[in-house]
């Protein structure tokens, strides 16, 4: 072994419990990153090793295509899914995502990699029932690999550098796709700046989601609107940042049922999520019991929790039922912690070598 | 700690005030950030909302460590 950089062990159990011990996991077992299966991911990416993706907070690491292949290879990333790390690596390294301040942040907060497109089907993402669980390979290792990679080359680590206070079971990885295809409307990716048959991800600092009970009764006018007030309880409860600390995003994962619901009501996604925005409001009141010592309310005042719709990301995903879903956020940061959209380049990768090891 | 770095990288006199739980995420922000060795005072934890009163004893215990600090001569 001539190269400094590498690690050597006897064999893989002791590589194991060596990553382990240097804190280069996220406490569960890793495929160890060889230098064979390091080499595929490269190849697999498109681009050379040494090309550096930017300095990834907050201990400013150079994240190089190589260093993000072992990562993608320590959480057990197929080849295939290493363009979509890559892209999701390039949103989070994106400034206005505020990542150094997100790694270290007390809030419960992880980014949640959402994929679009056409590389949905080649990497075998699910968008469908319990996306967010186990069973999905490529959900979980693609947002494992993220993680990896922030603990790794951005040096995030709980107590240290990763100060938040309890942080939720989202930063082991949450990644899943827009069910495209089950959807009323155009894929989420389209609203921001990419072309339908494009590949993308969408990359947001979240908190846990948090289920929204929506009964719909095709023969009640008022059943979508009560949907979306539901909707929006998610976000102007004092519970989250978005009602304490506001001007930050959100997302809104409609199940298809309620999806389709609100498209056969007249919806499309500028208004669901211009009616979220309308409906996600506090008073001076609501702050003034408990988030007054962030910023002294006015008591009649009416507090918007988002600037814009756009930063109601709504999106289709999960089983059809009675339950959609909603991510609050942060809100905090030099920008806010912005949602970053970053295509996925497919079709740069190299022919790869058998598998050898 | 890193806007103690950013005040330090433009030339303004800084000491950083750390709480003892936050101690050792500011030695590894003031090693990332590129000044290890910026000034910096331990506040015990946790000082915010902490009250006026404590507030103010917290400022009495550290305000000669802070001088210090800033004027080089800290241990």
């Amino acid at each position: 072994m001539t190269d400094p950089t590498l690690l050597e062990a006897a064999d893989e159990t002791r590589a194991l419990e060596q990553l382990h011990e240097l804190g280069c996991t996220d406490g569960l077992p890793v495929v160890i990153p060889t230098e064979v299966r390091v080499e595929r991911m490269v190849l697999a990416s498109g681009w050379p090793a040494d090309m550096v993706l930017g300095a990834m907070g907050p201990n400013l690491g150079a994240c190089s295509v190589a260093k993000l292949a072992a990562c993608a290879v320590m959480a057990g990333c197929l080849p295939d899914h290493m363009p979509v790390v890559v892209a999701a690596a390039k949103a989070v390294l994106d400034p206005t995502f505020d990542l150094t301040e997100m790694q270290a942040t007390t809030h419960a907060t992880a980014p949640l990699v959402i994929v679009h497109g056409p590389v949905r089907n080649w990497c075998g993402v699910s968008g469908s029932f319990g996306a967010l669980g186990p069973g999905h390979r490529a959900n979980a290792s693609i947002g494992r690999a993220l993680r990896l990679a922030m603990i790794n080359i951005g040096g995030g680590r709980a107590g240290t550098s990763d100060m938040a206070l309890l942080g939720h079971p989202g930063k082991f990885t949450m990644c899943l796709a827009e069910d495209e295809e089950s959807s009323p409307f155009p894929p989420l990716h389209t609203a921001r700046g990419m072309n339908a048959d494009q590949s993308a991800v969408t990359v947001i600092g979240a908190e846990a989601p948090q289920s929204v009970m929506g009964v719909l009764d095709a023969d009640d006018p008022t059943s979508g609107d009560r949907l979306l007030e539901s909707l929006a309880i998610g976000f102007k409860s004092m519970t989250t940042n978005n009602a304490a600390l506001r001007s930050g995003q959100a997302v809104v994962a409609l199940n298809p049922d309620h999806a389709q619901a609100l498209a056969a009501l007249g919806h499309d996604r500028d208004s669901i999520a211009e009616a979220i925005m309308a409906r996600s409001v506090v008073t001076g009141a609501d702050l003034a019991t408990t988030a007054a010592a962030m910023a002294p309310p006015v008591p009649d005042r009416v507090y918007r929790c988002f600037k814009d719709p756009s930063d109601v990301l709504v999106m289709v995903a999960g089983g059809g039922g009675l339950y959609s879903v909603v991510f609050p956020t942060w809100c905090a940061g030099p920008h806010r912690n912005r949602a970053v959209t970053v295509e996925v380049e497919v079709g740069q990768a190299c022919e790869l070598p058998e598998t050898t090891g | 700690m890193r806007d103690g770095v950013k005040l330090a990288h433009r030339g303004v006199p800084t000491v950083a005030l750390v709480t003892e739980k936050f101690w050792a995420q500011g030695d590894f922000v003031a090693r990332s950030a590129g000044l290890p060795d910026i000034p910096r005072v331990q506040l015990p934890h946790p000082v915010a909302g902490s009250g006026a009163v404590r507030m103010a004893e917290v400022a009495e215990q550290i305000s000669e460590a802070i001088l210090r600090a800033w004027a080089g001569t800290h241990d």
